[in-house]
């Protein structure tokens, strides 16, 4: 098989080919780091790669798979990691110079269970300074850039995630999100990304950045790699107090039922039809998904957009209140190791009363049932991902970002489940993503969603031109 | 709205909170504070009802390790 073809193989197709025995371990592990080294020094995606732990990791499960002890789709298959989650003995940095030599001496719960499903550690990936803020250009590692175009951003926070995945450099990855940093760069790479319910997967051993609204959850390159990842990552976790004692479905059997009879609710009206809302070329391939979806038996419902609209102010004030107490310490002692973005943007959480956190608590109980009183019109809700494709670093500026509205963080402070899909590409070749939103533990609705729209469409095969 | 901080209040506040900002710093910083002081206090306008804030504390959680 030729490297780019093995580079691309889906993870699912990756794994069986492995139990195939048409290529091994090592040759998965060996292709992944050959690529990142012709590869990654204009993207920037890895900071720590970890070769000789990934062939260590492959050469076992070459063993064991050569013995007949099979632990299932994930062994053997070469993966990275976001670097806010912890790893034993490795360096963990959260692409800061905060952390730039911290080497933990644990795992966060979710490294574990990809390690003990027998996935391979190709290492460490880029992100926004500690999940915040913008491309982090003043930190000690470079920012990531966006596989499709260099010049432009990948979306963050989990940036690295993104762009490793598009660039065939792994075969899946982990990524968090408090605000979109899942969804974000999966929509601007070009890949899959799911944020689950708040307490499906564990965060125990993740860097936070706000308790109560950080996510983990799997990136990759097709609806069903992010649903096998979710199965490995996903259940109850007593080391994590949020963590939801809920059983967790079969999501690859149920994703193939199809779409026949559900209603998504579109909240256009008073939300990303605004002045600054969504960008034209995002809003025609957004609108084109829409009416793929229908074709495959969907009804569109629209909503209103009003109660989603404000949960950004809500998200936003929870948001730095938390970073700011979680980094205080830091930031009375060594502002200066942080970099400019990302402390600015803390800083502001010092200045928030008690009383201002608390209004957003109780804006955050007013707006998720607002939010959630529309599960009984629809099961389902779809936005653009994004609300404009990936811009260039040049012309970036982060003041005017947050006069756009967000697409993703009122599913933060809801802790709905959503997913981002690909759903097609600008006329300057960046990619777009399409959000599915479902009812809190429907994440088995979203895979169905995305995988009849992926099925019914070619946007997950298109390559970056690397 | 919320009152707008001046750059000397936010001086004021910065050393209160244990903060040792350089001046040029506390200028960058202002119009970030002010932006979020506001989003909180439009927040506020909107609560009428007498809800109880969202939390996630829980008797049973356990020490957790970052």
């Amino acid at each position: 098989m030729a490297t780019d073809e093995l580079s691309y193989l889906t993870l699912t197709e990756a794994g069986a080919g492995l139990r195939r025995k048409e290529f091994s371990p090592v040759e998965l592990a060996e292709t992944c780091l050959r690529r990142i080294e012709a590869l990654d020094d204009k993207l920037h995606s890895f900071i720590t790669v970890t070769a000789d732990l990934a062939l260590q990791q492959a050469r076992k499960a070459e063993q064991e798979i050569g013995a007949g002890n099979y632990r299932g789709p994930l062994q053997g298959i070469p993966i990275a990691l976001k670097d806010l989650y912890a790893t034993k003995g490795i360096r963990t940095t959260c692409h800061s110079a905060v952390l730039e030599d911290w080497i933990p001496d644990h795992d966060a719960t979710a490294a574990a269970k990809l390690m003990e499903a027998g996935a391979v550690l190709l290492g460490k990936l880029g992100m926004h300074e500690f999940a915040f803020g913008g491309p982090s250009i003043d930190a000690p590692f470079p920012a990531v850039r966006n596989p499709w175009n260099t010049a432009h951003v990948p979306g963050g926070s989990s940036s690295g995630s993104g762009a490793a995945l598009a660039a065939g450099l792994c075969y899946g990855s982990l990524g968090s999100d408090t605000g979109g940093s899942i969804r974000t760069p999966s929509s601007h790479c070009g890949v899959v990304g799911i944020k689950p319910t708040y307490g499906r997967a564990s965060r125990y051993g993740v860097v936070p950045l706000s308790w109560s609204l950080d996510h983990t959850g799997p990136m990759a390159r097709n609806v069903e790699d992010c649903a096998l990842l979710l199965e490995a990552i996903a259940g109850y976790d007593s080391k994590d107090p949020a963590s939801a004692d809920v059983a967790v479905p079969d999501f690859r059997s149920e994703m193939k039922q199809g779409i026949k009879g559900l209603r998504i609710g579109v909240p256009r009206e008073h939300w990303f039809n605004e002045q600054k809302g969504t960008d034209p070329e995002t809003e025609t391939l957004f609108n084109a998904a829409l009416k793929t979806l229908v074709s495959l038996g969907a009804t569109i419902v629209e909503i209103d957009g009003r109660p989603f609209a404000t949960a950004r102010k809500a998200n936003q004030t929870i948001l730095i209140a938390e970073a700011y107490a979680y980094h205080e310490r830091r930031l009375q002692e060594a502002p200066e190791k942080f970099g400019t973005s990302v402390r600015r943007r803390m800083l502001e959480g010092a200045f928030l009363s008690a009383a201002d956190y608390i209004t957003a608590l109780r804006a955050r109980s007013a707006l998720n049932e607002q939010i959630r009183e529309n599960f009984s019109k629809v099961e389902l809700f779809a936005t653009p991902t994004a609300p404009r494709p990936p811009e260039a670093f040049a012309t970036m500026d982060p003041n005017e970002q947050n006069l756009r509205p967000s697409f993703t963080n009122p599913f933060n402070l809801t802790g709905l489940p959503a997913i981002s899909v690909p759903c097609g590409f600008t006329p300057g070749n960046l990619p777009v993503g399409l959000q599915i939103v479902a009812q809190p533990f429907h994440e088995a609705s979203l895979f169905r969603v995305a995988h009849a729209y992926e099925q019914a469409t070619e946007w997950h095969r298109h390559r970056p031109p690397l | 709205m919320a009152t707008e901080l001046s750059l000397d209040e936010l001086r004021k506040m910065v050393s209160r909170a244990g903060l040792k900002l350089a001046e040029e710093e506390l200028q960058k910083l202002l119009p970030g504070v002010n932006r979020s002081r506001n989003q909180a206090a439009e927040l506020r306008q909107l609560m009428a009802d007498p809800l109880e804030p969202a939390g996630t504390f829980s008797a049973n959680a356990r020490k957790q390790k970052y």
